[in-house]
């Protein structure tokens, strides 16, 4: 579970810069919470926040019972990150990319090869696995990064814009790969600016503007509330525009 | 599931050794600049050696006019010195550089020296051309030699005795170790040594700092559980691997050169065996240590791959101009250079090559500040990378 309270962040050089000004929400163990906002409403920000990167002005986070701050490599032990940067090492092979993640994390030699095999099948990488990461697509690195984000087996998962750039199928393989952690009881936070991507995926939806909560609870609810017909107008009522966003 | 520090440097050293090993364009132009290094420069300095050598055996002399001093002309032959007629061009030829030397006897030297007048000749020679300072050096000998006993018969059909007219008497006694002789050959081998252990984690060091934040896995391995510090130790162990890989290479080529190589005779005895071989690695430790956190360093404050590149660029300039200075110096180094990296192990890789003992308190005192540097460095790179990801953010 992850639960944010009034947490807060500034950039620049006199705080000028406000990425987020107050987020409170809670996401839940099996569930796939949606963290929808338009670019520069400080999703990335907030993730970070999350993921240790950076250490939040005011407010507290917690994962499980662990803080951000206080906690933050015990943390890092429980969360899998796939953040915006995504970069392989592209001499070493998928398979080598995400055995050097299981080994900072700890895991002794057969586990890891058992459990790097394991993903290899789930993710479909079989016939990639140990072949260089170096002419990979865009897909195949995705793929390959979320393994490696996966090998510790993390009770919970963050996930930055895990669709960008990607193609039809690898979306859908992508989204089958997140209904299958729900159903095994992980907790998913997932960013993105596509309504579709959000709409089609999660329980619950975040809606983030200009650093704050817009709006939060599941697709129904957040029609209700706006007084919407669908659930893109109630995006956009919500917001008050829809810039930003793409459908 | 958490594991101990050291199993995670452990694995952050695999895997860079695994990765630089993969870069094999990058590690073979390396390993094969270093290993080719020694065998060439030695070849070519022994063969100029060899050939200045054969030139002072055998001096071949152009000369003009020398029929008006026919005494001069059977003393220079005497000598084995081979006179031949010089081409009319001959001071074109000798700015040129096809001719060392020409003696020219003034066409008034029968004359003068019938009047009691010093008699003039001219040695005809282009002083900037290291090439032709041993025939020139000969020649002035040489000329040297034949006035001094002129002038002592000169004297002696006078009843006066030569030591009047020569009241210093010079003996020169050489105190060069047979070791000694070769000495700018040795210095050069130090240089190189040096120049080695300085450049050899260049392209390893640069890759894992400034390469890994371009390809945005750095970031990614920032969320798992390794402390910055540990990344920055396991890096920097890779780092001086491949460093000490590529020192060893290059005075392994030093080494099997001199050992098998056909090289000329020339008379140049100075050895660099396997007792040297040891002693430069050992020498050389400090700086194996010391450049990979420097690199690190340097590497991890660009903000692209290509300003690191530049900012290295530099470094190894400033790095390699100090021994360069202290060559042209000349002088006696003062005790407390040995603190300096850099100077310190140049002067002692030159004491190890003369032969002489390095003293164990200057080889710890040479270690000292490299030592304190690569922890401050270790520290810094630590620090800069524990603050990536807020740089990252925006």
């Amino acid at each position: 579970m992850i639960a944010i309270d009034r947490l807060a962040k500034s950039f620049g050089r006199k705080r000028e810069v406000h990425a987020v000004r107050e987020v409170s929400f809670v996401a839940r163990d099996g569930e796939i919470t949606g963290l929808l906002g338009p670019n520069g409403a400080g999703k990335t920000t907030l993730l970070r926040m999350l993921a240790t990167l950076i250490v939040p002005d005011a407010g507290t986070a917690r994962i499980g019972d662990l803080d951000v701050v206080r906690d933050r490599y015990a943390v890092r032990e429980r969360i899998g990150v796939l953040s915006d940067a995504r970069g392989l090492y592209p001499r070493l092979t998928a398979r080598e990319n995400i055995r050097y993640y299981g080994e900072l994390h700890g895991l002794p030699g057969p586990a890891l090869s058992a459990r790097v095999d394991a993903l290899i099948d789930t993710l479909g990488l079989a016939p990639l696995a140990d072949r260089r990461a170096q002419g990979f697509s865009q897909g195949e690195r995705m793929k390959v990064a979320i393994a490696r984000a996966l090998v510790h087996d993390p009770a919970t998962i963050l996930l930055d814009e895990p669709t960008n750039g990607l193609d039809i199928m690898s979306t859908r393989a992508l989204r089958e790969q997140l209904r299958s952690l729900r159903s095994a009881g992980k907790c998913l936070l997932f960013s993105s600016h596509v309504m579709q991507e959000v709409a089609a995926l999660c329980d619950r939806i975040v809606i983030l503007g200009a650093g704050r909560v817009v709006a939060d609870g599941t697709a129904q609810a957040l029609i209700a509330q706006s007084g919407a017909a669908t659930l893109e107008d109630a995006f956009v009522t919500l917001l008050g525009s829809g810039e930003g966003l793409a459908a | 599931m958490s594991a101990s520090p050291l199993w995670r440097v452990a694995a952050v050293l695999r895997k860079e050794v695994r990765d630089a090993l993969r870069d094999r364009r990058t590690l073979l132009v390396s390993l094969l600049t270093a290993a080719a290094a020694g065998p060439i420069f030695l070849v070519l300095i022994f063969n100029l050696i060899a050939r200045q050598a054969d030139r002072a055996r055998e001096l071949h002399l152009p000369v003009v006019g020398v029929h008006h001093a026919p005494a001069l002309a059977a003393f220079l032959e005497r000598n084995q010195a081979i006179l031949i007629p010089a081409p009319p061009d001959y001071e074109a030829k000798v700015r040129a550089g096809h001719l060392d030397v020409v003696l020219v006897v003034d066409e008034r030297f029968a004359a003068d020296v019938a009047e009691g007048k010093q008699g003039t000749v001219r040695l005809v020679s282009d002083r900037s051309r290291d090439r032709a300072q041993a025939s020139i050096r000969q020649a002035e000998n040489l000329l040297r030699a034949y006035n001094r006993q002129w002038g002592t018969q000169r004297l002696l059909l006078r009843g006066v005795a030569p030591s009047v007219g020569n009241p210093l008497d010079v003996e020169d006694v050489d105190l060069a170790t047979p070791q000694q002789s070769g000495a700018l050959i040795l210095f050069l081998v130090a240089f190189y040594g040096l120049l080695a252990s300085v450049m050899g984690g260049m392209a390893a060091a640069l890759d894992t700092t400034a390469g890994e934040r371009e390809r945005q896995s750095l970031e990614p391995l920032l969320m798992t559980p390794a402390r910055p510090g540990e990344l920055v130790v396991g890096k920097w162990l890779a780092v001086v691997l491949f460093n000490a890989l590529v020192v060893v290479v290059t005075l392994a080529g030093f080494y099997l050169t001199l050992a098998f190589a056909p090289l000329p005779a020339v008379g140049a005895p100075f050895l660099f065996g396997a007792r040297e071989f040891g002693r430069f690695l050992f020498v050389l430790a400090p700086m194996i240590l010391l450049m990979p956190a420097v690199l690190l360093y340097v590497g991890s404050r660009g903000r692209t791959f290509k300003e690191a590149q530049a900012n290295v660029s530099v470094l190894m300039f400033v790095v390699s101009m100090v021994p360069a200075i202290q060559l042209f110096l000349q002088q006696r180094e003062p005790d407390w250079l040995v603190l300096v990296p850099v100077s310190g192990q140049y002067m002692l890789l030159k004491l190890a090559l003369r032969g002489e003992a390095v003293p164990l308190a200057q080889l710890a005192l040479s270690f000292a500040v490299p030592a304190l540097l690569a922890a401050a460095a270790l520290a810094g790179v630590a620090r800069l990378v524990g603050r990536e990801a807020s740089f990252a953010s925006r």
